[in-house]
């Protein structure tokens, strides 16, 4: 069953909202003018992508920077690897971005799921 | 993850680096083909596509600068040439890259 979950003007070309509908975070994609629907939580450590850029058809997230295709959900990319800069930090902490990143590293990115879009006159629908 | 996919991406995102700076893929299909694929080995393997045709050190400063398309950190150099260090990406007026040489940059700068 399709639900209004926005409006068509609520994202500009480009652009990203999130929104909840049956109890589920999707974030919607403007890209030139269609609407995707996709999860809102990264398929590798869940942060919230409608905080990433979108550029073109490529979602990239705001934590570790995995890519993915909105129009099919697929994850193009893993994680990119955080420099924290040259100066030394404390031990203590270096500690723990170490072990950390170890662990990051340790974690798959999955594909989103995509959701079916429909406009129905002003209205985003999606089936969820 | 799926090569040709990633391929696919990297393609995308590089065309709108590379246009503002002149640049365009080499009309050699089969050679941006194959360096794009390195790239994506590379990129699974250290999180960076780095340029599969220059060398990572042990400094990330100067790994940075090999981060593609590198042409911004070359400029001087690719310019010279019409081509960055792989081949993968040629100035707009290119039409036959295989004219092109690969010449270091000391030698250009030795003139």
């Amino acid at each position: 069953m399709f639900i209004e979950v926005a409006k068509v003007g609520d994202i500009a070309p480009g652009g990203m909202i999130a929104v909840e509908a049956n109890k589920k975070e999707l974030v919607l994609c403007n890209y030139e003018g269609k609407i995707y629907a996709v999860s809102r939580r990264c398929g590798h450590t869940n942060a919230p992508l409608e905080m990433g850029t979108l550029e073109g058809y490529i979602l990239t997230c705001p934590l570790h920077y995995s890519q993915f295709d909105i129009t099919t959900g697929e994850a193009l990319s893993g994680t990119v690897p955080r420099h924290f800069g040259d100066e030394p930090m404390p031990e203590s902490i270096g500690r723990f971005f170490q072990y950390a990143g170890m662990l990051i590293s340790k974690i798959k990115t999955y594909d989103l799921e995509t959701y079916p879009v429909k406009i129905d006159g002003n209205s985003i629908m999606i089936e969820v | 993850m799926n090569v040709e996919s990633r391929k696919k991406a990297l393609r995308f995102m590089f065309q709108k680096v590379v246009d503002p700076l002149g640049y365009k893929f080499s009309p050699d299909e089969e050679t941006v083909d194959f360096l794009l694929e390195q790239e994506v080995m590379l990129e699974q393997k250290h999180g960076i596509p780095f340029c599969p045709c220059q060398g990572l050190t042990r400094k990330r400063e100067e790994n940075m600068k090999i981060v593609c398309p590198c042409i911004p950190f070359h400029r001087e150099h690719f310019d010279a040439i019409k081509r960055c260090w792989c081949l993968l990406f040629v100035t707009k007026d290119v039409t036959n890259p295989d004219e092109l040489k690969q010449i270091p940059f000391g030698e250009i700068k030795r003139g």
